[in-house]
């Protein structure tokens, strides 16, 4: 529930702040503008260990270059290189993987590796690469460039940001110990039902694997609400979401992508974690357990395929319009082909199980819409192409690679055609010629990602690599590639994830692994250059590129914490960084555009119209006394850590007996304990972030950003509880509908909490007028109703479990319990989740808060309707229909 | 925004509406058109859902992206549904 | 059906109707997978060496910011405009050209999809009547492979058919999710646990093949193989009358494991072709052998 919780501790702690200095400096009337919703008057003041005592950066952040800086660090940049530095060290794990995958190829059969190794090996492999290597490292380009690109000063939610990254490292850190508890997951990476059941994969590391998986997507998440809502609303004046610069685009798109399909991988694994850990029996269900678990992988597996693959086509924009000196060619269509493809990807998914008892009119169905989604790629290919065109092309080293990478991204693209007809996938599907091409189409996308790095290393270290060694670097890269994943379209009729072949085919999977060891070795290379011109590179200067137009370059390398010398703004055509002072007259100043373009035209003046609402006035009070350091985000993750690593030994709904049971009961209880008080410490923290007014904020004008994000986060939820409630769907379709009875006996239960939740959600509208009327009494009185009924909710809901226990039926009697209890289980624990939050604003309440701002409790009500909402839906659902 | 008093009678409404729900349950129209009696059911529980997202979360008074991001969600999660579904039949 | 019934070898025929691929398995794959191959390479070639051409054509030599020599572009000849930093993002025109490629290149995508549909729906579609199909249920296990045939004879781990004779598999699996497919005859289908999925292949030739598991299902997938053993139709028709009648004269329905169990042991130490002696087929086997004999009708 860190999640939600999140967007709104920012704005709660900050009440916080306001009622320990007794509630009087509201009046003082030097509030800030309600943009960034928790900027206060306080924030000079707020920083933990005194600003500017101890560093050259201010603001609490230890020096650039020690350790400690990147404990609590939240900056972007920051955090950006944190990313890109522990996504390389993944590329390096999931590498070994694979080497020793290819020595075992070899020679056909058993060899260097037991059955059991390989096929653990084959799995992580793919894991590593696709989720903890691939996306995190765009991501630490697009933590570090892209609000350069728009010209914010950092991200929405800085300290989410951190809690995103520290996410991600403990569940990298939980895959790395699943090796050691027995024997990691087995069962490849796209976890097909019922084998990453416990029944065969019984080994406590396969629940580890599947935890950290899990903690990713919630890393995910946070990563997605926080970037949405920066991107949409923090974007510099004239920078209209037309103008976005290409790589920013990307990620845009990627992340909206990320926000949905990543909700149904939260629902597939959650509902995989509770199959192994309580038992629950969705996977095992004989009508179509395999069949769902294939339905929400792919929904999610395939929109995946663009996620990883998009940040690389961003990369690829911006280097080929800088090493061209052209601009992209045809750049509208370039854009509207994206968002076409990101839309589409979301009905494709089926095309991975052709192979399957789908029937035919599916299969059709999703055989065309494949196709209609590789005809934009064609344009996009066709665009980078004619951008060439009249260019003074320099071959660098990051152009050598975004040029390979396109060429590479071209023969992945035709080979993924063939797989598209489905009479020939028929036969393609699960040999080698599946793998050759994703590893075109993906390893290629990875290629565009290490020409970004050289491209952006300058920026980011303020050295220069060595361009010779660069250059070295791509032809071993280029030639070890192809001779890696060519020879397997030759060879591939080898079956998928099996280390026996005809011995016929042995010259070429020998050759693929001189491959291997090539592209290895490449990157041994690149390791020495970028760690040696840290030291020895030539300064690099603020723009080192030619024809580089975007906002990064105008800015010192590396830039400073506060990234602008002024204000970024578009207004005149081409980047400005304003005073503060000029600030004030933006507002008038929309025609910066040209007037072309529909969006965000009028964006600074709705922004203030709404924000100078009754009860929202607030005056500028820009950006000083930005804090950039907060320990909670690292202190979640460790938590977050030692409760899934107790959790994993937890199985058939209890913990074994003996040594092993205590000790992962113990490590339960600790890792529940630290992570409930480090969120506890961050809602506590007095933590300012970047503060308006913001220059575009299309669509989202005049919905500050905390609102922003806990919308986007409901959006995310809603899929999430909507995939709950497919496959439940799904299941009773499978089994024949009408012969399916209800869980309870009797709706009443049901009825009397449906009553229960429509009369809180009341009472919480109830809270908002009060705080509206100033009405302290009124607050605490709705607010107290609420958790009373929130509570009778539970109970109730309490009582008729524990009835239904009575007569035997449990989570794991049977597909119907099952659906049941997890289903409103998981709705449970989202009233769990806003009860907590409303007896933390109560005791503020009391105290006199939200009387004067009552955004708090009314972005707490949004998440409590929310729950209501999907009440209304799982009861007709669960205990009438 | 809206008033107090439409918002007491918004939450009178959606009551009744829960109790019909269960009313046409007991009163055995499942029994007797299955069909018809789910449609009503569904098609209740979506008004209910309607009128809490419009006006408890006031979308009705905000920019209509916010509406239009919902909805993208919920078009995801009902196009997963959907089809899965269908592919079994 | 007309032109089927001149030809003498079912597997033989020259399987165009118009020009929809038909055929075996096999022959479809080859000719969609070459028309493909050809296509797909001569659009690689052709894309990726313009691509070369125009890097080598507009690379900087240090020719200073005027046009490239060839200037081939006809309506931004003069001056050409460069990008400049910080400025706001715009695109250059081209869009006439970027539609013809893509108009081009759909062309080739969905005539080749649209062209492919139609052997899919053969594929997929019911055998043509008056032909009686060698129906095999496949089940696979962790490890392994187990055929039951028409008369409730089972084996394990070698599968039996009659060459030239369309043979429909009904594909399930009673564990995990596999994969059954036969490289040579260019037939796959999903083993899943509660689910049965269909295929079929046509034996051209006689012979002993290679039966793979095509999805990952746990420490034994490498090696869960079998062996597909194509017989001579009138061999098959002996091998296969005599396990029906050892299926019947065992104690009851009950104890076709027994008898797959012998007829594995037969066939996997004996010659497969004449070695069981064929005291007189019982009538299914008649019957399918009759089948096969008069699928030309
Ligand atoms: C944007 C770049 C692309 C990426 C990153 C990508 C990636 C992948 C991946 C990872 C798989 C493997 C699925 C598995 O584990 O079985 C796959 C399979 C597939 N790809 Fe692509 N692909 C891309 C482009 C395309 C294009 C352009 C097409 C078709 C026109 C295509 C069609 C397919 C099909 C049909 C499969 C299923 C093969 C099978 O499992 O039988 N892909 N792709
Ligand atoms: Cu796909
Ligand atoms: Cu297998």
């Amino acid at each position: 529930m860190t999640t939600d919780g999140q967007p709104m501790n920012d704005s709660t702690g900050d009440d916080e702040a306001k009622t320990t200095d007794d509630g009087s400096r509201r009046t003082d009337g030097r509030h800030t503008k309600a943009d960034g919703g928790h900027a206060t008057t306080d924030s000079e003041f707020a920083t933990p260990s005194g600003a500017g005592t101890d560093t050259e950066d201010g603001h609490g952040l230890p020096p650039l270059g020690s350790v400690r800086r990147y404990l609590v660090t939240t900056n972007h940049k920051d955090v950006g290189v944190l990313y890109i530095v522990t996504a390389l060290f993944f590329l390096i794990f999931g590498g070994v993987l694979a080497l020793l995958m290819r020595l075992q190829l070899w020679t056909a059969g058993q060899g260097l590796l037991s059955a059991g190794a390989y096929n653990q090996a084959v799995s992580i492999h793919g894991l590593i690469m696709v989720f903890w290597f691939l996306s995190p490292f765009a991501f630490g380009f697009a933590n570090y460039i892209v609000p350069l690109q728009i010209g914010a000063k950092d991200l929405a939610f800085p300290r989410l940001n951190a809690l995103s990254y520290w996410l991600y490292a403990a569940s990298g850190l939980l895959l790395g110990v699943s090796f050691f508890q027995g024997a990691s997951f087995a069962g490849g990476w796209t976890m097909y039902a019922p084998l990453d059941l416990p029944m065969y994969t019984p080994e406590v590391g396969s629940t580890t694997a599947i935890l950290a998986l899990l903690l990713f997507v919630v890393s995910i998440t946070v990563s997605s609400v926080n970037f949405l809502t920066t991107m949409h609303r923090m974007r510099a004046e004239g920078l209209t979401l037309r103008r976005l610069p290409l790589f920013t685009w990307t990620i845009l798109l990627t992340v909206w992508m990320m926000l949905f399909a990543f909700a149904a991988l939260l629902a597939a694994l959650m509902i995989l974690s509770s199959d192994r850990l309580l038992g629950t029996t969705y996977f095992s269900f004989t009508e179509g357990g395999s069949l769902l678990w294939a339905h929400l992988f792919w929904f999610f597996g395939h929109p995946e395929v663009y996620i990883v693959f998009f940040p690389a086509l961003g990369v690829m924009a911006e280097t080929f319009q800088t090493f061209t000196g052209r601009r992209l060619v045809g750049r509208k269509w370039f854009i509207a082909s994206m968002v076409l493809v990101a839309l589409q990807s979301f009905g494709v998914w089926m095309h991975h199980m052709f192979l399957t008892s789908i029937n035919l009119q599916v299969k059709t169905l999703f055989m065309a819409t494949t196709i209609g989604i590789s005809l934009p790629f064609d344009l996009m290919v066709f665009s980078l192409i004619y951008t060439m065109i009249k260019g003074r092309i320099r071959f660098v080293t990051p152009f050598l690679f975004t040029f390979g990478a396109l060429v590479l991204f071209i023969v992945g693209g035709i080979t993924g055609v063939f797989l598209g007809a489905v009479v020939l996938d028929y036969e393609f599907r699960g040999t080698y010629w599946v793998v050759a091409h994703f590893h075109y189409v993906m390893v290629g996308g990875v290629t565009a990602l290490i020409g970004g790095l050289y491209y952006w290393y300058p920026k980011i270290t303020g050295k220069m690599y060595d361009e010779f060694l660069g250059k070295v670097h791509f032809a071993a890269y280029f030639v070890g590639f192809n001779l890696l994943y060519f020879p397997m379209f030759l060879a591939w009729e080898t079956p998928r994830r099996v280390f026996d072949y005809p011995p016929g085919l042995t010259p070429w999977h020998q050759l693929a692994t001189i491959g291997a060891f090539v592209l290895g070795a490449s990157f041994l290379l690149m390791f020495y250059n970028l760690t040696a011109s840290l030291f020895t590179g030539e300064e690099a200067g603020d723009n080192p590129w030619a024809y580089s137009t975007t906002a990064e370059w105008t800015v010192p390398s590396p830039p400073p914490l506060e990234n602008f010398p002024g204000i970024p703004s578009y207004r005149s055509g081409s980047i400005d960084f304003l005073a503060e002072d000029e600030r004030s007259a933006i507002g008038s100043g929309t025609a910066a555009d040209g007037g072309e373009l529909t969006d965000g035209g009028v964006a600074t003046v709705s922004d203030q119209a709404t924000d100078h609402a009754p009860g929202h006035e607030r005056i500028t009070d820009e950006g000083e006394g930005e804090d950039h350091a907060s320990i909670w985000p690292l202190a979640i993750g460790v938590g977050a850590f030692v409760l899934l690593l107790g959790a994993s030994g937890f199985q058939g709904a209890s913990f074994p007996d003996g040594f092993a049971g205590t000790f992962y009961a113990g490590l339960t209880g600790i890792g529940a304990l630290l992570t409930g008080g480090s969120l506890f410490g961050l809602t506590r923290e007095r933590f300012t972030g970047p503060s308006g007014p913001f220059g575009e904020s299309w669509p989202f004008d005049g919905i500050e950003n905390v609102k922003t994000g806990v919308w986007i986060f409901l959006a995310s939820d809603v899929v999430l509880f909507g995939a709950f409630i497919g496959s439940y769907v799904f299941i009773r379709v499978a089994q024949g509908w009408v012969g399916w009875e209800p869980v309870p006996h009797d709706p009443l239960p049901g009825l009397v909490n449906t009553y229960l939740l429509l009369t809180s959600s009341f009472s919480v509208v109830l809270a908002m007028v009060a705080a509206e009327k100033g009405s302290k009494r009124g607050v605490v009185a709705s607010l107290g109703l609420t958790i009373a009924l929130g509570i009778g909710f539970l109970l109730n809901k309490g009582i008729e479990w524990q009835e239904l226990f009575h007569e035997g039926l449990l989570l794991s009697t049977n597909v119907r319990t099952s659906t049941f209890f997890l289903t409103t289980g998981l709705h449970a624990l989202h009233v769990i989740a806003g009860l907590v939050i409303a007896i933390y604003m109560l005791t503020r309440a009391t105290r006199g808060a939200y009387l004067e701002d009552e955004r708090p409790i009314e972005y707490f009500g949004l998440y409590w309707h929310f729950v209501d909402i999907v009440w209304l839906f799982l009861f007709p659902l669960f205990y009438i229909l | 925004m809206a008033s107090t008093k439409l918002y007491a009678a918004i939450y009178v409404v959606l009551f009744a509406f829960a109790t019909l729900q269960v009313a046409v349950e007991e009163l055995g129209f499942l029994g007797e058109a299955y069909w018809v009696a789910f449609g009503a059911i569904i098609v209740l529980s979506f008004l209910k859902a309607l009128v809490v997202a419009g006006y408890y979360q006031h979308l009705r008074y905000e920019p209509r992206s916010l509406s239009y991001l919902i909805l993208t969600g919920l078009l995801a999660a009902l196009a997963l549904t959907v089809a899965a579904s269908y592919s079994i039949t | 059906m007309s032109w089927f019934t001149q030809l003498p070898e079912p597997t033989s025929l020259p399987v165009q109707n118009g020009i929809v691929p038909r055929g075996t398995m096999v022959e479809v794959f080859r000719q969609i997978y070459f028309v493909f191959l050809v296509l797909g390479t001569l659009v690689g070639i052709v894309v990726i060496g313009y691509m070369c051409y125009l890097a080598y054509q507009y690379r900087d030599a240090g020719r200073g910011d005027a046009d490239g020599e060839g200037g081939e572009g006809g309506e931004d000849g003069e001056e050409v405009d460069r990008p400049t930093l910080g400025e706001l993002p715009t695109g250059s025109g081209g869009g006439r050209k970027l539609f013809t490629s893509l108009a081009l290149s759909a062309i080739i995508v969905i005539s080749l999809i649209a062209w492919t549909y139609g052997t899919l729906l053969f594929v997929e579609g019911a055998p043509s009547q008056g032909e009686e199909d060698f129906e095999v249920d496949v089940t696979g296990y962790q490890f392994g492979w187990e055929f039951e045939y028409p008369n409730g004879h089972t084996t394990d781990g070698v599968l039996r058919v009659p060459q030239g004779e369309r043979i429909d598999l009904t594909v399930t699996s009673r564990d995990v999710w596999h994969n059954f497919g036969i490289p040579r005859f260019k037939v796959k289908s999903d083993a899943i646990p509660g689910q049965t999925t269909e295929s079929w292949f046509t034996a051209s030739e006689t012979g002993t093949f290679q039966a793979a598991c095509y999805e990952l299902c746990g420490a034994g997938h490498s090696a869960m193989n079998a062996e597909v053993i194509v017989m001579e139709p009138t061999a098959f028709e002996q091998w296969y009358a005599n396990t029906s009648n050892t299926s019947a004269n065992a104690t009851g329905s009950g104890n076709a494991t027994e008898a797959g169990a012998n007829a594995t042991n037969a066939t996997t130490t004996g010659a497969p072709n004449g070695t069981t002696n064929a005291t007189g087929g019982n009538s299914t086997g008649n019957a399918l052998l009759g089948a096969t004999t008069t699928r030309s009708a």
